[in-house]
């Protein structure tokens, strides 16, 4: 199986900002979340595979077209949802449907009408009076029903509230199943949406800290408490200390460092996705 | 459809023999009979937060010792099994959880002739009940 998109050591650099080198590979079948803060190149990495911006270098394949080529066919099978829509504040849901929907050959009615009436949208309201959440609802419903093997969602669900955050992820995991697809989008590192990711692909300014498959990561750090004060000395793995306790990404050695010292474990958890993203994007700050 | 599986990050064991350890259970406790359908991968990931990557290696696992059939494009069912796996798993999952239990008594440097005691005591309480 050809992958759906290559990106090789692309590089950009925009004002003071440098993104890269980025590479990742996207596979059919496949959720990936780019995960960062903010202005850490999310947007960016996906404007570029949109060809919307040019990399200063490096290459990207869409369904193995270079995307600055002339030839930009492959568009037709990529949807995107911007983080900001332009040009769409004067229309209706309805008359944006109206428009979007024949440019798109595979448009999938049913989903539209569903995604419509699960996340509640009013489509006789100009897109300029929708609250930001329906904002966002709506540009969902008028991008996954385009039916185009890969999406690319930029930041999707920010201002969505809690019960459509978890529809929309009903929804998109039922369409990941109608075929081979294969979705990348950013979220912030605390959103809900990127549980629902297979692979994280990490940056922090502009740097890419790592692509990694989730339980690959969530396994390899561990939290353990003590019953009394721990000795001074680094843990295996130590990234993180607090009163009686330590968290380690090498949960292995860490083990093997308790028995040897005679310090017994009190307890021990896994950590949440969230947490380990905190560790991870707050340990290359310092 | 939801299967009632409960994953536990604080286990030392892998999630995907986690998903596959509570699939036999309900396979060998008769709660999925034979034809029951299963969730698709991508739904069971998005149900219990995991990665598509995990739960397609619990079902190979599951597949490959003839818990579960897939059928291509009509999805992944509970094959038939016979009595001999089905007691198998129940006799495994049984000693097991004696053996935890066990395991904490002795880090608790209970004797075996104390431990055996507080087994007998469960024993009765639960005849008593």
């Amino acid at each position: 199986m050809q992958p759906f998109a290559e990106i090789k050591q692309v590089k950009k650099k925009v004002d003071e900002f440098h993104l890269g080198p980025v590479d990742l590979t996207i596979e059919p079948g496949t959720i990936t979340a780019l995960v960062g803060n903010n202005g850490s190149g999310k947007s960016t990495l996906l404007k570029l595979m949109m060809n919307l911006a040019a990399p200063d270098e490096g290459l990207i394949n869409i369904f193995q077209k270079n995307v600055q080529g002339a030839d930009e066919n492959w568009k037709q099978q990529v949807a995107y949802q911007p983080q900001r829509q332009v040009g769409w504040d004067p229309f209706t849901g309805n008359a944006l449907k109206d428009l979007i929907s024949p440019l798109y050959p595979n448009w999938d009615e049913e989903l539209f009408i569903e995604m419509i009436s699960m996340l509640d949208v009013p489509l006789t309201k100009r897109y300029s009076k929708l609250s930001e959440g329906l904002q966002q609802k709506l540009t969902l419903a008028l991008t996954v029903p385009r039916n185009a093997p890969l999406l690319l969602l930029d930041e999707p669900t920010t201002a969505m509230d809690i019960p459509s955050k978890k529809n929309l992820m009903d929804i998109l995991a039922e369409w990941m199943d109608q075929g081979e697809r294969a979705i990348i989008m950013a979220s912030h590192q605390s959103e809900n949406i990127m549980k629902l990711a297979d692979y994280l692909y990490v940056l922090q300014s502009g740097k890419a800290i790592g692509h990694f498959e989730k339980e690959e990561l969530l396994e390899g750090y561990k939290r353990y408490w003590f019953g009394s004060e721990l000795p001074d000395t680094q843990i295996p793995g130590e990234v993180n200390r607090g009163t009686w306790q330590v968290i380690s990404n090498q949960p292995a050695l860490a083990e093997q460092f308790f028995r040897e010292h005679q310090l017994p474990v009190a307890n021990q958890a896994g950590l949440e996705l969230e947490e380990v993203m905190t560790l991870l994007l707050t340990r290359e700050d310092e | 459809m939801h299967l009632p599986i409960r994953l536990s990050k604080d286990s030392r064991e892998p999630i995907y023999h986690q998903i596959e350890k509570q699939l036999k259970a309900l396979i060998a406790g008769g709660q999925l009979p034979a034809g029951s359908p299963l969730p698709s991968i991508r739904m069971l990931a998005k149900d219990l937060e995991i990665s598509v990557i995990t739960i397609r290696r619990a079902y190979q696992n599951l597949e490959y010792q003839g818990f579960i059939q897939t059928t291509q494009g009509k999805g992944t069912f509970v094959a038939e099994v016979e009595d001999s796996m089905k007691h198998q798993v129940k006799v495994s999952a049984v000693y097991e959880s004696l053996e935890q239990a066990v395991e904490t008594a002795i880090n608790y440097d209970y004797t075996p002739a104390q431990i055996n005691e507080i087994f007998q005591e469960i024993l009765r309480r639960k005849k008593g009940e």
